[in-house]
C-alpha cells in the first residue's frame, strides 16, 4: 500500500506527541527531585548539635537577664496607651543595654552555630522556586538600620517577613527574641524593645 | 409656587437625612480633600441586606499614613456607618507607617477614626511589617497583648496571625484552635496575602505553603489581607475565598496584573475600605472606594 502524504502527517503528528510526553515526564521528575531536595532536612551533626545547643544556652541566659530587667520596668498591660507603651519600651531599651554594657557581636552566632545557619540558608534558598523569596527580603526597606550590637532597630524601617519554611529549620526562640534579616545579613532582635542582640554579616548566600 | 416649596423642602430633606448623621455633621468639621468633598453629594449606595442579628464588619489595611486620605476613607466609613450600624472593624496590619511616638497613635489611627471610636466601634488589628511588636498593648487594637489571637462574634470565629513570623509555634497554635473550633464560620485575617495579582509583592508562596493546608482541613472559608496597596477579591482558590484589602491609606496606582489569572474582581485607582455582613450561611461583602463609588459586591455562600 503506497505511503499516503496524509498518513505521514498522522505518523509525525504522533511521534511528535510522543517526544512531547517524553519530555514532559522528564520535567516533572526533575522537578520533583529538585523539590524533594529542598524538603530535605538540614543534616545535623553532632557537632551541629553542640552548636544548637550552645546558641540556646546562651540565649537562655539573656532571657534570664531580660526577666530581671523586665521586672523593674514599668508593667505593661494588653489595655495601654500610646504613652504608657512608649515609656514601657524606651525603658526596657535603656535598662538591657545597660545591663550588657560590653555586648558585642559574635556572642550568640558563634562560629561553630553561624556554620550550622549559614549552611542551613544555603539549602533553603537554593532553586528557581526559592528566587521569590530572596527577592522578598531583598525588597525590604531597611534604610535607617544600623548593624550595632545592643542598638535599636530603627523604627522607621520595614522588618523582613521570615520565611515559615525557614523558621522551621533555625533553632527555636523563645517568644522575647526574633529573627531577622537586613540585606544578606541575619539578626537576632529583642521583639519589644527592638534591640540588636546580635547579627551575622552576609548570612544569605 | 407652593408646591413647588413644597417639594424642595422634601428634597433637602431627604439629602439631610442621608447625609446630615451626628457623625457626618462632626465629620465637617474636620479637613478633607477635594474629591472626598465633591463626593459628599454623591448617593450612598448599600448592597447588605442589614439582616437582624446579622455580624456586621468593617476592614481596613494598610492604613497608618496619617494622610488627609486615609482621613477620608475614615469619614467615608462614619457616612456607612448611619446606613450599616457595623460593630467592629478588621485591620489588615501597617497599621503605623514610619514610628510609633504616642502622637503617631493620635494622627494615623485615633484621629482618622475618633468618630467610629467615640461610637465605639471597636477595631481588632493584626501585625504588618511596618509595626512594631507594642502594638498589641494597644487597648484600641483590641490584640489582647498577643500577636495572634482568636475572637468570636455570633456564630463567626476570627483569627488574627502574625504573617511576619509564621514560626511553628503559632502554626501549632492555629491548628489546635481551629480542630476544637464549633463556630460555623471560620475566618483569617493577616497582612501577607497568599494570593495577589499586584505587581509590587504579589502571592506569598512561602506563607501560603505553611497555612493553606491547615485553612483547607479546617475548613476556613474567608481569608482577609493587606500588604498590597489595592483592591483584589481573588478567584476562589480550593474553595477558599481570598481578599487583598490594602489600600485604606496608602495607594498604588495601576500595580494591579490584569493577566495574572487569579482576579475575580480589582481595583487600584483609589483608596477604599470593605463591608462585611453574615447572616446564617451566607457572607454578603461590599468594597467601597475612598469617594463612595460602589466597586465590588457580592455573596458567599457557606456550604
Amino acid at each position: 500500500m503506497p505511503f499516503q502524504p496524509y498518513m505521514k502527517k498522522r505518523y509525525i503528528l504522533i511521534w511528535l506527541l510522543v517526544c512531547l510526553l517524553i519530555f514532559a515526564s522528564g520535567v516533572a521528575v526533575g522537578q520533583k527531585t529538585q523539590n524533594a531536595a529542598l524538603a530535605e532536612p538540614v543534616v545535623v551533626s553532632p557537632a551541629d548539635k553542640a552548636a544548637i545547643e550552645t546558641f540556646e544556652k546562651h540565649v537562655k541566659g539573656y532571657i534570664e537577664l531580660r526577666n530581671k530587667v523586665r521586672a523593674n520596668a514599668p508593667k505593661l498591660s494588653k489595655d495601654s496607651t500610646p504613652e504608657q507603651i512608649h515609656a514601657y519600651r524606651t525603658t526596657l531599651e535603656q535598662s538591657l543595654r545597660n545591663a550588657r554594657p560590653n555586648a558585642k557581636r559574635g556572642e550568640f552566632f558563634r562560629p561553630e552555630t553561624a556554620d550550622f545557619i549559614r549552611r542551613t540558608l544555603k539549602i533553603e534558598f537554593q532553586g528557581k522556586d526559592r528566587r521569590e523569596l530572596r527577592d522578598q527580603i531583598f525588597e525590604t526597606e531597611t534604610q535607617g538600620v544600623v548593624l550595632r550590637v545592643n542598638y535599636p532597630y530603627a523604627q522607621t524601617a520595614e522588618l523582613s517577613e521570615m520565611p515559615a519554611t525557614l523558621l522551621t529549620k533555625l533553632p527555636q526562640l523563645p517568644k522575647e527574641l526574633r529573627y531577622r534579616f537586613v540585606g544578606r545579613n541575619m539578626l537576632l532582635v529583642d521583639r519589644e524593645s527592638d534591640l540588636i542582640i546580635d547579627f551575622m554579616p552576609e548570612a544569605l548566600p | 409656587m407652593r408646591r413647588i416649596h413644597a417639594h424642595h423642602f422634601l428634597f433637602a430633606l431627604l439629602i439631610s437625612a442621608i447625609f446630615f448623621t451626628p457623625a457626618s455633621a462632626q465629620k465637617l468639621n474636620g479637613k478633607s480633600t477635594a474629591a472626598a468633598k465633591s463626593a459628599d453629594n454623591a448617593p450612598l449606595k448599600l448592597t447588605l441586606p442589614v439582616k437582624d442579628g446579622s455580624v456586621r464588619f468593617a476592614v481596613i489595611g494598610d492604613t497608618g499614613s496619617g494622610t488627609e486620605q486615609q482621613r477620608d476613607v475614615g469619614d467615608m466609613m462614619v457616612k456607612y456607618h448611619g446606613l450599616f450600624p457595623y460593630e467592629f472593624v478588621l485591620m489588615m496590619g501597617d497599621n503605623m507607617y514610619g514610628g510609633e511616638a504616642p502622637q503617631d497613635f493620635e494622627k494615623k489611627f485615633a484621629e482618622p477614626y475618633r468618630v467610629l471610636l467615640t461610637d465605639k466601634v471597636k477595631f481588632y488589628a493584626t501585625l504588618g511589617n511596618h509595626d512594631q511588636a507594642l502594638q498589641t498593648n494597644y487597648k484600641n487594637f483590641n490584640m489582647d497583648g498577643k500577636e495572634y489571637y482568636r475572637f468570636t462574634k455570633g456564630d463567626v470565629a476570627f483569627y488574627s496571625l502574625n504573617s511576619n513570623y509564621m514560626d511553628k509555634k503559632q502554626v501549632k497554635w492555629l491548628e489546635d484552635e481551629l480542630a476544637k473550633e464549633t463556630s460555623k464560620w471560620k475566618i483569617c485575617f493577616f497582612h501577607h496575602p497568599p494570593y495577589s495579582s499586584a505587581k509590587k509583592h504579589g502571592s506569598d508562596g512561602q506563607l501560603r505553603e505553611a497555612v493553606e493546608p491547615i485553612f483547607l482541613k479546617y475548613g476556613v472559608k474567608v481569608v482577609l489581607t493587606g500588604h498590597d496597596h489595592v483592591y483584589e477579591r481573588i478567584k476562589p482558590q480550593k474553595g477558599i475565598y481570598y481578599f487583598v484589602s490594602g489600600a485604606g491609606g496608602k495607594l498604588r496606582t495601576g500595580d494591579i496584573d490584569k493577566n495574572s489569572g487569579l482576579t475575580e474582581k480589582s481595583y487600584d485607582r483609589d483608596l477604599h475600605f470593605m463591608l462585611f455582613e453574615i447572616a446564617g450561611d451566607q457572607m454578603y461583602f461590599q468594597a467601597i472606594s475612598r469617594t463612595g463609588e460602589t466597586i465590588d459586591s457580592g455573596v458567599i455562600n457557606r456550604k
